[in-house]
């Protein structure tokens, strides 16, 4: 194998490049703004081309007592019961994809967050200002930068995701970035894993200050401690108002919580935090789920010695923990409110040399030296405790995806990619012998009738070997092991769109021949992978020209356009068999509408010539049931004369 | 230390940088568009004098005054080279500066020749060279004469040249430098820059962030020492250059250490990034007398950045300060001492020590971090000669893949010709011959999707050995994958093969060679004639009108080919889709010329 280009540390680096941008400052700035006075719970505002809409951070109080906000806060409900009804499913695109996974393994559950937050934010969302200030801002910016602070950052999180589930609806370019300050947690695992899937981990950035608690409470089973929560979130939003230059002055009556409930407060949460990281670390999946809430996206971390972004969820977490064991019970509540500071120091850090401190010694591998400076910037000293783990943390955050470059990892593929080839090769061989044969039955029911041959196992074997190979191609793109436009390079989109034409109709087959559509349901619905789904998506997505060829096919395809004809085939198979059998008549109507509508489509295919020559092979599970439905038709004429005449493929009322 | 000269080291005496800076600092402010200056027996010096008003910077409306070089008739002509040949994506240069050097290529006294052009022959004709040079944006319209002169002559080998600049702003894009870099011209500029000069950093920040500082500074540069309330705007100026520069470093090094992290993608939806880039040799001046010599266009970037940077931030205002007063002051770094023992060369970035150790990298400020991300330069254009040493090694393979498929033509050859045969796929042999394609295909995509992302060494593109393979392959192989087009009527699909099918592994080496050989663009497709035998006669088949035009076209290009043994003479073979297309022809058949001769001698041949 080649050697490997030295690793790097790099998650202080992409703090520095967005320190060095105005998107920091000019967020918080809006938050501020925000939070001392939104009579609607938002402000927005454009500058260049950027649009900001920032949420405050006391708009809980709409809809409901802050406290219950919080007694109900291991109160998770499933993303997808959010909506108006009628069709309205606002997060559908995230939701629909946690159903099934690739790999075969199970499902991971549904997408759930916090009630009170998805609550706030449906009810935010429903005001006839949110439409107008977001939809002037769609139109009228060239990105979006949604941001909010404290509780202000989940409804942003929320806003931001409806709002790239909307755009990719749309297939709109339109980007997203969402900043928040001191958020708390919003969702499960699930939304975690769901995100990454999107790829859209890059489009949040989750300001974190080493200590502060708030978004470290959801780990803590918070039921026992709702007084205290009770005045910590009016303290907060006290001081807030009062630091406001508009109520600069003024008096608010401001309700501690004593030292010693602090001091409660901080080892509880702290405690509990501990504990989340270490089953976070664990390889365990059944105990994850115990776990309620989990990071998403990235999260910059700062102190006062600097900032660094980390991605990976479980770093995430256990860097929450380690740098919230250095603070005390006090910083820990304080250090909410001084994102103003943070931002502040870090935006003009990057004038300052970043070196080690006088005496350290310094590695000499750049990846252990560069590890040292993140742990500086994370405001960790060598000293502490926290140092090793961090130092260790850090470590696993990058060294997990990170050992080797993505672009290697993409070229390394292209090289199994020329390996697995002549499998397909072989299946395209399969599929011209079919055609040649005496029987006459195309490839699709060649495959599903096929015998214990050695040619028949062999394509077999090859239809796996390259299922293997795509879902290893998939798992390495959602762990961010690839480079970030892989899906959109051509080769890549084209290599699996053509694999997809070839080989889906044999999955169709192995699916109907082992009778799996008797135990789980039909494959359209229940049996297909997601890898195929997915190669859809990157196909719909490619790039094209802008003439596309609409003139029409001398010839058949070489492969069929609808690589899931076949599954619709079997479909229609079965509405024909029971129509011979159903005898409640609403039924029966229904099957015949089915029947009818696959009809149109599937003469439609062969009319354009869009099916390759082996749907119609003399007995293939198609002509077949063509030939069925003509009969069929024919009975029907002779039983029911008032049954509307079949004649060449049409029916006449 | 290297025991070689500087001289040696760099391809040009101390004794002529000395000069050059003479010469650029008495031009600094002058209304001449450029000074010739014949005093020395070496070398003939065509100084450019700088030109200080924000409107001689940034001129356009792009924010970065960033144009392509092509965007006008006569600089489209004049720097054919600069663009990547396959990706062809065509250089971005300061706009403002391109127009200071057409300037200057069209001036002349009595629309005759002009005076550039008469001196620039002049000097050639007494087989001196050319030292083009510069102070400030004098060395940006330096760096253009210089690319216009290499692009011009260097061919002909008549003359040559050296680019000598002081303080200069950044010109071009990364294409530039890699174009230069691919031209093996890069080693003819030699770029002086004050550890703490502003100026090569400015158009690292758009102008919207330091239009106003930026106007007071340049009459500060002029004002020649007068008092100036620099006091005021230095902090800003200072301030909002670096942060500009400390966004692109950042972003470059993330990049550098490949690093995934989708934010990076989302931020630069978010602010726009400069397009400059440095290329060719860097000399840092520390400002103690040490000179620091790079020429990794990458770790260059991190310098520019690194070097300017606090240790303190205290030391803010004196900073600021310090770096618009070093534009001024290369004469203390140049003139008084010597260059040749003073110069330090750093290479072998990726082993570079990460502590401070003495060296003159210490007294350019650089930290850890900065040591850091040169490391990672260092590393990255090392992966790149890696990358190629990987497929250099796949040659072999390659060269085994193509003579099967040789061998493959030449069984072919006396009955049906590989074309057909191989559309057939009715043989054994067809679908070995499939899987050789794909095997070739694969081990070729790969590199075309190197070179699209830079990962290949700058040079790649311009080595014959590769341009040579590039060809061989094309040739060979690229009938086959028009018949396998055809074959599965992939043009009903997405489209003639030409516009929407054609692989970029075939398109690439066809301009590879078009660039070598100094062709237009589009001039050798002699490998994918059977796309167009294949179009013509599905038109032809139709009853369509078959244009007469491209039916002679094709006809003269088959024959020409044949006769050039590009193409082979199996492409007349009785069942070949050609001969069908000979049929449907009729009236257009070119009887009595090139391949109509041809066609009979081949039919005589084959029946004696």
């Amino acid at each position: 194998m080649e050697a490997e280009a030295s690793p790097f540390e790099s998650s202080e680096l992409v703090a520095s490049l967005l320190a060095s941008t105005p998107l920091l400052s000019e967020s918080w700035r809006l938050c501020s703004v925000a939070n001392a006075a939104a009579p609607l719970g938002f402000v927005s505002e454009r500058i260049g081309d950027v649009g900001y809409f920032a949420f405050s951070a006391c708009s809980i109080q709409m809809i409901t007592e802050e406290s219950e906000y919080y007694s109900t806060c291991r109160n998770l409900v499933p993303l997808d019961s959010a909506g108006a009804g009628d069709g309205d499913r606002p997060f559908s695109v995230l939701t629909k994809s946690s159903n099934s996974s690739i790999n075969g393994e199970e499902d991971e559950g549904a997408v759930m967050v916090h009630a009170g937050l998805l609550n706030l934010f449906l009810f935010l969302r429903s005001s006839q200002a949110f439409k107008d200030q977001m939809s002037a801002l769609i139109n009228g910016s060239k990105s979006i930068v949604i941001t909010g602070h404290s509780i202000g950052g989940t409804t942003a999180s929320l806003c931001a995701l409806w709002l790239l589930c909307y755009l990719q609806s749309v297939s709109s370019t339109l980007s997203v970035l969402c900043i928040t300050f001191g958020s708390p947690l919003l969702g499960n695992e699930s939304l975690s894993r769901a995100i990454l899937r999107e790829r859209w981990g890059g489009n949040f950035c989750h300001v974190v200050s080493k200590y502060d608690i708030m978004p470290r409470l959801l780990f803590a089973p918070l039921e026992s401690c709702t007084r205290q929560l009770h005045f910590l979130l009016q303290y907060w939003q006290m001081s807030m108002l009062a630091s406001s230059p508009g109520n600069f002055g003024q008096y608010f009556p401001v309700l501690q919580l004593g030292e010693e409930e602090k001091a409660h407060l901080f080892s509880f949460i702290s405690h509990h935090n501990l504990l989340v990281s270490s089953v976070a670390q664990a390889e365990a999946r059944e105990e994850k789920a115990n776990i309620l809430y989990w990071p998403f996206g990235n999260y910059m971390f700062c102190s006062q010695e600097g900032a660094i972004c980390l991605e990976n969820a479980a770093s995430v977490i256990e860097m929450m923990h380690l740098m919230f064991m250095t603070g005390n019970p006090s910083c820990c509540i304080d250090d909410h409110l001084k994102y103003g500071h943070y931002v502040g120091k870090i935006s003009s850090q990057f004038l300052n040399k970043k070196s080690f401190l006088q005496g350290e010694v310094i590695p000499e591998s750049s990846y252990e030296a560069g590890v040292a400076l993140a742990l500086q910037s994370s405001g960790i000293s060598k000293q502490e405790p926290a140092a090793r783990p961090a130092e260790d943390c850090l470590k696993k955050a990058s060294g997990m995806r990170h050992m080797r470059t993505p672009s290697l990892n993409a070229a390394n593929l292209a090289i199994r990619l020329s390996k697995v080839v002549p499998y397909r090769a072989q299946i395209e061989w399969y599929m011209a012998s079919c055609d040649k044969s005496d029987e006459q039955l195309g490839y699709y029911d060649s495959f599903k009738q096929r015998g214990s041959s050695k040619r028949d196992h062999k394509v077999n074997m090859n239809r796996l070997l390259l299922a293997g190979f795509w879902n290893d191609v998939l798992r390495m793109l959602e762990n961010n092991e690839l480079p970030h436009d892989f899906h959109k390079r051509s080769k890549w989109v084209n290599t699996s769109q053509f694999y997809k034409l070839l080989v889906e109709p044999l999955d169709i087959a192995e699916y109907y021949r082992s009778g799996m559509h008797r135990t789980k349901g039909h494959y359209l619905k229940h049996g297909r992978e997601r890898r195929f789904e997915i190669f859809d998506r990157w196909w719909r997505e490619r790039k094209v020209g802008p003439e596309e060829n609409t003139s029409m096919r001398s010839k058949f395809a070489g492969l069929t356009q609808d690589s899931c004809f076949w599954a619709k085939v079997e479909e229609a198979t079965e509405w024909l068999a029971h129509v011979r059998s159903e005898s409640d008549a609403r039924k029966l109507a229904l099957l015949w509408e089915n029947i009818n509508n696959f009809e149109r489509y599937a003469t439609r295919l062969v009319d354009c010539k869009e099916v390759s020559k082996d749907v119609l092979a003399k007995n293939s599970s198609y002509s077949k049931w063509v030939e069925d439905l003509r009969e069929l038709k024919s009975q029907m004429q002779q039983i029911h004369p008032q049954f509307p005449r079949f004649r060449d493929g049409e029916l006449f009322p | 230390m290297d025991s070689e000269t500087l001289g040696k080291k760099i391809g040009i005496s101390e004794e002529l940088i000395k000069k050059s800076y003479t010469l650029s600092l008495e031009n600094q402010v002058s209304n001449e568009l450029f000074h010739v200056d014949k005093s020395s027996s070496d070398a003939v010096f065509i100084v450019f004098p700088g030109s200080w008003t924000v409107k001689e910077w940034f001129s356009g409306d792009q924010a970065f005054g960033e144009t392509k070089i092509n965007s006008k008739d006569w600089s489209k002509k004049a720097f054919p080279s600069m663009r990547s040949i396959g990706n062809d994506d065509v250089a971005i240069v300061n706009q403002a500066f391109l127009e200071r050097f057409e300037l200057v290529l069209k001036d002349s006294k009595d629309s005759k020749d002009s005076k550039f052009l008469e001196e620039v022959t002049l000097a050639m004709n007494g087989n001196k060279p050319i030292i083009f040079t510069g102070h400030s944006s004098g060395g940006a319209v330096a760096v253009l004469a210089t690319i216009w002169f290499l692009e011009k002559y260097s061919k002909s080998n008549t003359g040559t040249a050296k680019c000598v600049t002081f303080g200069s702003p950044l010109v071009g894009d990364y294409i530039v430098s890699h174009a230069l870099k691919r031209e093996k011209w890069s080693k003819y500029f030699i770029h002086f820059v004050m550890r703490y000069d502003i100026v090569p950093r400015i158009l690292l920040a758009p102008l919207s962030s330091i239009q106003q500082e930026l106007e007071h500074v340049l009459h500060y540069f002029t004002a020649n020492g007068h008092h100036y309330p620099l006091e005021s705007i230095a902090p800003d100026f200072y301030t909002n250059v670096m942060r500009n520069t400390s966004a692109l470093a950042s972003h470059a090094a993330c990049k550098l250490m490949g690093n995934t992290n989708l934010l990076l993608e989302t931020l630069t939806n978010f602010t726009k990034l400069s397009p400059y880039r440095p290329f060719g040799t860097y000399i840092f001046c520390t400002g103690n007398g040490k000179l620091v010599h790079l020429d990794n266009p990458e770790a260059v970037l991190q310098l520019l950045f690194f070097s300017c940077q606090l240790s303190h931030e205290n030391e803010m205002e004196a900073t600021a300060r310090s770096c618009i007063n070093a534009h001024l002051d290369y004469k203390t770094e140049l003139l008084g001492r010597s260059l040749e023992e003073n110069v330090v060369y750093v290479d072998r970035l990726e082993e570079l020590p990460l502590a401070s150790d003495g060296s003159a990298l210490d007294d350019l400020g650089l930290s850890t971090r900065g040591r850091l991300c040169l490391r990672a330069a260092g590393e990255l254009e090392k992966q790149k000669q890696r990358n190629r040493q990987q497929i250099d090694r796949k040659k072999a393979e390659m060269e085994e893949g193509m003579k099967g498929l040789e061998e493959y033509k030449t069984f072919n050859a006396q009955k049906v010709g590989y074309y057909d045969a191989f559309k057939k796929q009715n043989e054994k042999r067809d679908f070995d011959a499939n899987v050789r394609r794909l095997v070739l295909a694969g081990i070729w995509d790969e590199i075309i999707e190197m070179l699209k992302r830079y990962d290949l060494p700058d040079e790649f593109e311009g080595d014959d050995s590769w341009i040579n393979l590039g060809t061989e392959f094309r040739r060979l192989v690229e009938p086959l994958d028009i018949a396998n087009y055809y074959r599965h009527a992939k043009n009903e699909d997405t489209g003639a093969y030409m516009t929407k099918g054609r692989p970029r592994r075939y398109r690439y080496p066809q301009r590879w060679l078009e660039k070598k050989e100094g062709r237009e663009r589009d001039t050798c497709g002699e490998s994918c004639f059977w796309a167009e035998v294949e179009e013509l006669l599905k038109l032809a088949s139709n009853g369509g009108k078959v244009d007469e035009a491209r039916a002679k076209e094709l006809q003269e290009g088959v024959a020409k080919w044949i006769k050039d043994g590009v193409a082979g003479k199996d492409v007349l073979l009785g069942d070949s889709t050609f001969l069908k297309l000979w049929e449907e022809l009729g009236r257009l058949k070119l009887q009595q010329e090139c391949i109509g001769a041809l066609m009979t001698n081949f039919t005589q041949l084959s029946i004696s």
